[in-house]
């Protein structure tokens, strides 16, 4: 019989006991696998959120005031600073304003935002595809001000206007092209896309041509978008558009792209060192932050109650060797004296020692999986309960945009910010941040006996260096 | 050949020294059986503890065979302990948690002897000792004082030493087995060609041995050899 198998069987010389010692271990490694299936579980939502928010900062004039008919904005040659930023991927920059459609009654709009948007008198020969009272069902979705609150027999809303250096998105949504072809965002051209919307709504194909700012453009491509805000839009080059607007050097709104999430804070702070006190900058990566700040508090409760479950599984360990090696001296005494090595006796106590521990840990393994999931719901319930207010409000901040005449009709920069944050919160991974799946996988199962082994060794290592200064004469002083 | 010169052991008592063995000088030729007899604290289970190389001397030699076991390293003294001595203990010493049989192949795995014939060897010594089949699968919890006596003796010999020490083998059993005991130890070294020492207070056995030591406050004093 090796000393493996002596170990093994000595773990059972007194069963009471043993069977009390793997139920405490069991706990012990019960909670410390219950805690490294929590750890695991948020861990991995906090990386599921992490990486659901992109890599996109936004920059914003700083202070933006919709209601203010004047404001700050940003330039091109700010911005170029911006793009020559280290791990600054890309840098999007747009323009916005609006056209009323030529021959027009225009009331002043409440809900929809100050400003007049004709103060330049300019007009466009297009109508919106958009139209009041299409958003829900019954009532009125809109008010008028002044008069008696019914609108103009000639109302059509505003059209939009967007220049762009990225021509395949419009306020963070992608557009599809649906024919002709797309337009060179950095060069002037009068040139246009215009949505599927828009081209039927005033009978417009690829090769056709409008007027905007008394100057004729081209509709260039043809694209379909989900949002009713596209629709109503028409993209042209950033040049062009400052051309046309007499807004030379002057943007609304950026975004620039990290080259990776890991950069996305440092690109952040550097584009905020750089813009200074001209520009608002956000990105995702505050929001996530506060949004997974409870589920890191419930990641280190979760590794501080593990570690603490381990230490207490070796210190059980720890002192059941310590008692069985000080109950056992004659007999370790005894096999030294017909041969025995240190080596083999210690070795035959750490398979004791790992027997125990294994016992427990498939104990704590089934502890683990049964209780794995309703802890880690409760500690996260319980955690973000308390947050989840404060981190809605929080993920929401105000970004600049604006009305008005100069930034553009319906406040481009506040509406793309909206519902750049309304987007994030709406992202699964960040909804759903307080319902965490826990897996118990193989990987969890290696960890928990790997857990009992370590708890073993550590457990076994003092008794260890007790049998090796148990001499052979022991035996004989006892006689 | 047992051959000790000198041998001296010193034990720290507090703030005074006190010396178990003085001066100790003896030999004892090949398969002889010889005893050592003396009085309790005489310092007989210090000389056995020496000579089993269970403890260091202070000074002196010990020479089993050819080898100084003094100069032994600790690998070495494991070794020694392993192939060439043979311990029987009054309180006989078993491991608990294994059977006879086990017990008796303990030494021979520490030896590396392969598995079928430790237990060959290990059944073939039960058998000699007197033990019964049924009996051999029992724990020591389960057999008589004598019985494992004649286990820890088979044990003993499970490695052929070339010297068994034997600390009151008979101590603890009454005098009928005790006789027993003693005759099977006697006959054994003849078989097995080991040197026995058997450390015991009882006169009676001693006189039955082939040489008799006496030791006195740990000094020996007188020697007697049969003719």
């Amino acid at each position: 019989m090796n000393p493996i198998t002596r170990g093994v069987r000595n773990a059972f010389r007194n069963t009471v006991r043993t069977g009390s010692i793997v139920a405490i271990l069991g706990l012990s490694i019960g909670l410390a696998l219950t805690m490294l299936v929590a750890q695991k579980a948020v861990d991995n939502k906090i990386k599921s959120v992490k990486s659901s928010i992109g890599t996109t900062v936004t920059i914003a004039p700083a202070g933006f005031n919709p209601g203010s008919s004047a404001n700050n904005a940003l330039t091109g040659t700010l911005l170029a600073k911006v793009k020559s930023l280290p791990h600054v991927a890309s840098l999007s920059e747009t323009l916005s304003d609006r056209l009323p459609t030529t021959g027009a009654t225009m009331p002043s709009f409440g809900r929809f935002g100050g400003g007049s948007s004709s103060d330049s008198g300019s007009t466009t020969s297009l109508s919106s595809p958009v139209t009041l009272n299409t958003n829900g069902n019954g009532g009125s979705r809109f008010f008028v001000n002044g008069g008696d609150g019914t609108l103009p027999t000639n109302f059509s809303l505003p059209v939009s206007f967007l220049g762009t250096t990225d021509p395949s998105t419009v306020d963070g949504s992608a557009i599809t092209l649906s024919s002709g072809k797309t337009i060179d965002g950095t060069t002037a051209a009068n040139n246009a896309l215009i949505s599927t919307q828009m081209a039927s709504k005033n009978n417009l194909a690829v090769g056709n041509t409008f007027t905007a700012y008394g100057t004729t453009l081209t509709v260039s491509g043809i694209f379909t978008t989900s949002t009713q805000s596209a629709q109503g839009t028409v993209i042209v080059s950033l040049p062009t558009l400052q051309q046309l607007s007499g807004q030379s050097d002057v943007v609304t709104n950026a975004a620039a792209t990290a080259d990776s999430l890991d950069n996305l804070s440092g690109v952040t702070t550097a584009i905020k060192n750089t813009l200074g006190s001209n520009a608002d900058v956000t990105s995702a990566q505050q929001q996530a932050d506060d949004t997974v700040g409870p589920l890191n508090s419930v990641k280190t409760v979760a590794t501080f109650s593990l570690i603490g479950a381990m230490a207490a599984g070796a210190v059980i360990i720890l002192l059941t060797m310590i008692m069985v090696v000080r109950e056992r001296k004659r007999e370790i005494g005894v096999v030294k004296a017909i041969g025995g090595s240190n080596l083999r006796i210690m070795l035959e106590f750490m398979a004791e020692s790992l027997t125990l521990a294994v016992l427990g840990a498939v104990i704590g393994l089934i502890i683990g999986v049964v209780g794995g999931q309703p802890v880690t719901k409760m500690l996260v319930k319980n955690s973000t309960n308390t947050d989840t207010a404060t981190t809605q409000t929080t993920t929401a901040p105000d970004v600049a945009g604006g009305t008005g005449r100069r930034f553009g009709g319906e406040g481009q920069g506040r509406a793309f910010a909206t519902r750049f944050n309304q987007g994030f919160r709406r992202n699964g991974a960040v909804q759903g941040i307080s319902t965490i799946k826990t897996e118990v996988g193989p990987s969890i199962l290696l960890d928990g006996f790997g857990a009992a082994v370590l708890i073993a060794l550590i457990g076994s290592a003092l008794a260890a260096g007790m049998i090796a200064k148990v001499r052979p004469s022991t035996v004989m002083r006892a006689e | 050949m047992l051959e000790v010169k000198n041998l001296v052991k010193t034990f720290q008592s507090g703030d005074t020294k006190v010396q178990a063995t003085k001066d100790i000088t003896f030999s004892v030729p090949d398969g002889q059986f010889a005893s050592v007899v003396g009085r309790s604290g005489s310092g007989k289970s210090t000389l056995l503890a020496l000579l089993g190389a269970l403890d260091k001397p202070t000074s002196g030699s010990i020479v089993v065979g050819d080898q100084d076991i003094t100069t032994l390293s600790d690998h070495q003294l494991i070794k020694y302990r392993c192939e060439s001595i043979g311990f029987v203990f009054q309180n006989y010493n078993l491991v608990p948690s294994l059977t006879a049989l086990e017990n008796v192949m303990l030494p021979m795995e520490f030896a590396g002897v392969v598995r079928p014939e430790r237990l060959a060897r290990a059944k073939k010594l039960l058998e000699e000792v007197g033990l019964e089949t049924d009996q051999m699968q029992r724990k020591p919890g389960r057999l008589s004082g004598g019985q494992q006596q004649r286990v820890a003796i088979a044990r003993a010999l499970a490695n052929r030493p070339k010297l068994i020490l034997a600390d009151e083998p008979t101590g603890n059993l009454d005098t009928e087995t005790g006789k027993k005991i003693f005759d099977l130890l006697h006959n054994l070294s003849r078989t097995e060609q080991a040197t026995i020492l058997v450390v015991t207070h009882d006169l009676a056995i001693a006189g039955k041995t082939d040489k008799t030591f006496r030791l006195e406050d740990g000094e020996l004093h007188e020697e007697t050899t049969k003719q």
